[in-house]
């Protein structure tokens, strides 16, 4: 079973003059912390309160954890953090989860319990009993978080969850997702934060203009194939003469050589060239890209050019 | 049922419900302080308001059958104009973005969410009206022996109207996302029905017919207020019921809007 499954998702404004999501297919495994990401206007939002059912789309169908998402009771099962989310700021914390869980379906005995617990989880066990009115915006955003997982959700939504949280905060929320990854539940994440979203998720999708333009392994993405940098102790006109002899160009930059092969093997065979040279190999490490340089040369290549 | 008890914690943060006690407990202790009756031989003999002699004694049956008729149009005119104030803004509040997607989020349907808000309302607005009647009811009861069962209907006469006109103001609410401006057509509604009842006298000034038409078309469509009124004025001193149509077509004219309403909320993006 797939966590989300669209299938040729439209939604059109103003009579399709915004075409706010076009044709929008796209599968999310479950299990998995799957991050969406895109430029501003490209219908990540919009793509997120389609399948919540907060509006209504165009044409084109979802399943949301094997049901439909038009059925309102698979909600039981999905948390949602809106990215400018409000609660009712005359409640307390206590009082927030409390309302919006017994909305969620969570009996009142059992919230007694959770609450707490679930306070203390995105460290607000000191504000349980205070006015939200009160709260500062990064508060507010870990409220929202623990709201989102009242419910104890299979599929979590989190719209920009780590907007105005200091660093401290963000690396909190950011093992927070890895234990609920490691629970078993799926995040899907939208977030502007690309070293965020580097450093916690699984897949990506890159959109635009309402349409998918990419989508994958992060791992995948951001590996750049068949190269590999290379910290080297020893004689550098040894170094230099090794690579030379086995045909290998390398950039050095810092301390790291930097090269490119054909494959495993011809590294392999610098390796034993270098160790009988004996220089010492201090690391060889597969050369990647930051998320943030493929995510502007995946836009780049789909820029449409005017006429 | 958490819909309508936030609704309820809402309408208390914002002091509307406070205010309602407020004013109806004032009226209240009125009665108990206030009003003194001196019963002989089962016989009125005297009557007092604040200290001040009535300078005729008249049939007790009357002057309490006239206090609570004029408490029952007080709360008809003056308390759904204030209920209706307070409980504006309850439905566009609702709306507002980032509130709204919470609620839609939840495995409750938008007609839940919706009716919640309503139910929650009228609840809010039902509490305040029925203790005042009850208290009223019983303070005036205990102090005179007589008991005007006709009095506790008009409670029931004062929550149908309201939940007609609180109806549209759902549904308008749902369409404009404004409080202010939903308020003020249910306000004109309230207010144009006792024109509407004078509508024969009207028909004269009229330059066309189809004015003639929309007018009666208006007055069978809108809650009949002013006739409504004047039912409950008479539930309360024992006269019946004359004419079933205002009550039934108010009725209708709440659950056909609320329907509405319903309908429009199920067709909306946030």
């Amino acid at each position: 079973m797939l966590a989300i499954e669209t299938i040729g998702l439209t939604k059109y404004y103003n009579r399709g003059k915004i075409k706010a999501l076009q044709d929008f297919s796209l599968q999310v495994d479950t299990g998995k912390i799957f991050s969406l990401l895109g430029p501003n206007g490209a219908g990540k939002t919009t793509l997120i309160k389609a399948l919540i059912g907060i509006i209504q789309p165009t044409r084109g169908n979802a399943m949301i954890l094997g049901q439909s998402f038009q059925d309102y009771k698979v909600h039981k099962k999905i948390g949602y953090l809106a990215e400018n989310h409000r609660f009712p700021d005359f409640l307390t914390a206590r009082q927030v989860l409390y309302y919006y869980g017994k909305m969620s379906g969570v009996a009142g005995a059992d919230l007694s319990v959770q609450i707490p617990g679930l306070l203390k989880k995105v460290n607000l066990q000191d504000w349980m009993d205070t006015k939200i009115r009160k709260y500062s915006k990064g508060m507010m955003q870990r409220m929202g978080l623990a709201h989102a997982l009242i419910n104890n959700p299979d599929l979590l939504f989190l719209d920009e969850p780590t907007d105005g949280i200091d660093p401290v905060g963000r690396r909190e929320i950011r093992d927070l997702l890895k234990e609920l990854r490691n629970e078993g539940k799926t995040i899907f994440l939208n977030s502007h934060l690309l070293s965020e979203v580097e450093r916690v998720s699984d897949e990506i999708a890159i959109m635009k203009q309402g349409k998918l333009l990419q989508k994958g392994q992060l791992e995948d993405f951001l590996s750049v194939k068949e190269q590999y940098q290379l910290q080297l102790k020893g004689d550098s006109t040894l170094i230099d003469q090794t690579f030379k002899s086995a045909n290998i160009s390398a950039d050095f930059n810092v301390n790291l050589f930097t090269i490119k092969v054909q494959d495993h093997q011809e590294l392999n065979i610098l390796i034993d060239a270098l160790r009988e040279q004996s220089i010492d190999i201090l690391a060889v490490i597969p050369k990647k890209i930051s998320l943030e340089d493929f995510f502007i040369e995946v836009l780049d290549e789909n820029e449409v050019k005017p006429a | 049922m958490a819909i309508v008890q936030l609704t309820f914690r809402e309408s208390l943060a914002k002091k509307t419900f406070m205010g309602f006690l407020a004013i109806s407990t004032f009226i209240c202790l009125l009665f108990i302080f206030a009003l003194n009756l001196d019963i002989v031989d089962g016989a009125q003999s005297s009557i007092s308001l604040f200290g001040l002699e009535a300078p005729e004694l008249v049939e007790l049956n009357k002057i309490i059958l006239g206090v609570e008729a004029g408490v029952a149009i007080l709360l008809f005119t003056g308390g759904i104009f204030m209920s209706l104030f307070a409980t504006s803004n309850l439905i566009p509040a609702l709306l507002q973005p980032g509130f709204i997607d919470l609620f839609i989020s939840k495995p409750v349907s938008r007609t839940e969410i919706i009716a919640g808000r309503f139910i929650g309302s009228l609840a809010i607005v039902a509490f305040n009206i029925f203790y005042l009647i009850v208290f009223t009811f019983l303070i005036m009861s205990l102090k005179t022996g007589i008991w005007n069962w006709g009095f506790l209907l008009a409670g029931l006469m004062i929550l149908i109207t309201f939940s007609a006109l609180f109806a549209l103001m759902t549904l308008l609410g749902v369409i404009s996302g404004s409080g202010p401006f939903s308020l003020m057509l249910t306000y004109l509604i309230l207010f144009f029905s006792p024109l509407l009842l004078q509508r024969d006298q009207i028909y004269a000034l009229l330059n066309a017919r189809i004015y003639g038409y929309i007018l009666d078309g208006l007055y069978y469509l809108l809650p009949k207020t002013a006739e409504l009124g004047k039912i409950t004025e008479e539930l309360v001193r024992g006269i019946g019921v004359y004419n079933w149509m205002p009550i039934w077509s108010a009725v209708l004219f709440g659950i056909m809007t609320f329907i509405l309403s319903t309908y429009i909320f199920h067709q909306k993006d946030f």
